[in-house]
């Protein structure tokens, strides 16, 4: 099962396709949840995940707007979309019949 | 001060992996990120991966094993270095006359307590070296953090060590009770706080992370330099063991320091630190100039 951080990064990952890179990545999960992101947890779930194989990554190509230092490039593996997939319907799953709206929980009899 | 946050981040995140070094500072770049941020970030990027390392048991042997030990011993050898030093240095610093400049008997002296002095933070500084040469060919990726908990243990090693504790209540017990010849000295703060602690920290800190960085690179040499190097490495800190005087106090080994002594000659293997750093230098030079 993934962690919630591990969710977030593939999925951002995944929405950025081709263009999925540290910086980029971080920016989109600033933008989704409006928390910060630190660098260092980024790299180290990335690193976790690459071992468990759910992502794949690789030294992009220098760009003048990153004084020439290159990106840490990323995939979304097969088995890291299927468990996403997998995570995403647990908490589909579990959040049903459960409204969190206007900070009210309404649980079905 | 945004210039001090990227210096900082600059420095700090040199104890990355080169490649991810230049991925970090990239993104930085790409953000715009703020120094402070920056200097968040990298930081707490530097203190993960380090953790990480420490999930392995290795780590927790060379601690236990070699960490403890040479950061408690070089911390004790380097207390009773500082205070044989303080005797010298306030007997001039504290006593001088420029009229003794005449005497022939003053210069006499005077070498003859410079030398001791010397020969004696020379020891210090190799044995020290030496400790970080070894904890930094164990491991080039977590060498980093050997330095720091290293600094650490010899830092505040007399304060952790119950047996230690013990040779000190002995120690102190044998020590004349006041007024003892050398209160004039240590009734001085300089001498009884700082003299310590400047001690600890040039002689010991110092050369101990300089240790640690040569080391790192000890890693490259050829299997017979690494089996020398570590050899005399060896036989420094088997010196270090015999001549602080906790350990022969505990286990009762005296006689393995006699037997030591009646070798004299290997005794200066203590300064094998020196041999190495000028033979490097040379070797770099040379290498230097026929690559030019």
């Amino acid at each position: 099962m993934l962690g919630e951080f591990e969710y977030l990064l593939l999925t951002a990952a995944a929405r950025l396709g081709e263009g999925a890179y540290g910086a980029a990545m971080r920016q989109e999960i600033e933008e989704a949840t409006g928390r910060d992101c630190s660098i260092g947890a980024l790299y180290t779930t990335l690193d976790r995940l690459e071992t468990k194989g759910f992502v794949k990554t690789w030294m992009g190509d220098p760009t003048p707007q990153r004084g020439g230092r290159p990106k840490r490039m990323v995939r979304v593996t097969a088995k890291g979309a299927q468990a996403a997939s997998e995570f995403y319907a647990a908490v589909t799953r579990v959040s049903r019949g459960v409204s969190w709206e206007a900070n009210r929980v309404a649980i079905r009899p | 001060m945004t210039r001090i946050y990227w210096w900082l981040v600059d420095a700090v995140s040199r104890t990355l992996e080169p490649g991810e070094r230049d991925v970090v500072l990239g993104d930085f770049e790409e953000s715009g990120e703020s120094g402070g941020r920056a200097l968040r970030g990298v930081l707490g990027l530097v203190v993960r991966r380090q953790a990480v390392l420490w999930q392995d048991w290795r780590p927790w042997l060379v601690l236990v094993g070699l960490i403890v030990p040479l950061g408690m011993m070089l911390s004790i050898v380097s207390s009773l270095t500082a205070g044989q030093s303080a005797t010298y240095i306030w007997l001039y610093a504290n006593n001088w006359d420029w009229a003794l400049l005449r005497y022939a008997e003053f210069w006499y002296e005077a070498v003859d307590s410079l030398a001791f002095v010397f020969v004696r933070w020379l020891t210090l500084v190799c044995w020290s070296w030496t400790a970080g040469f070894v904890l930094g060919s164990m491991s080039r990726r977590i060498a980093r953090s050997y330095g720091v908990v290293f600094c650490l243990m010899f830092f505040g090693g007399l304060l952790g060590a119950p047996l230690y504790l013990a040779y000190f209540l002995q120690y102190n017990i044998h020590r004349p009770i006041s007024p003892d010849t050398h209160d004039p000295i240590f009734g001085l703060a300089f001498y009884r706080v700082m003299l310590p602690l400047i001690v600890q920290a040039v002689l010991v800190a110092v050369p101990s992370l300089l240790g640690i960085r040569q080391g790192r690179d000890a890693g490259r040499f050829t299997r017979l330099l690494r089996i020398v190097l570590w050899t005399a490495a060896i036989g420094t800190l088997i010196l270090l063991l015999i001549q602080e005087p906790g350990f022969v106090f505990f286990l009762n080994a005296y006689w393995l320091r006699r037997t030591w002594q009646g070798w004299q000659i290997l005794q200066y293997v203590v300064y094998w630190p020196v041999a190495y750093l000028v033979a490097t230098a040379i070797w770099r030079r040379w290498h230097g100039r026929t690559a030019a």
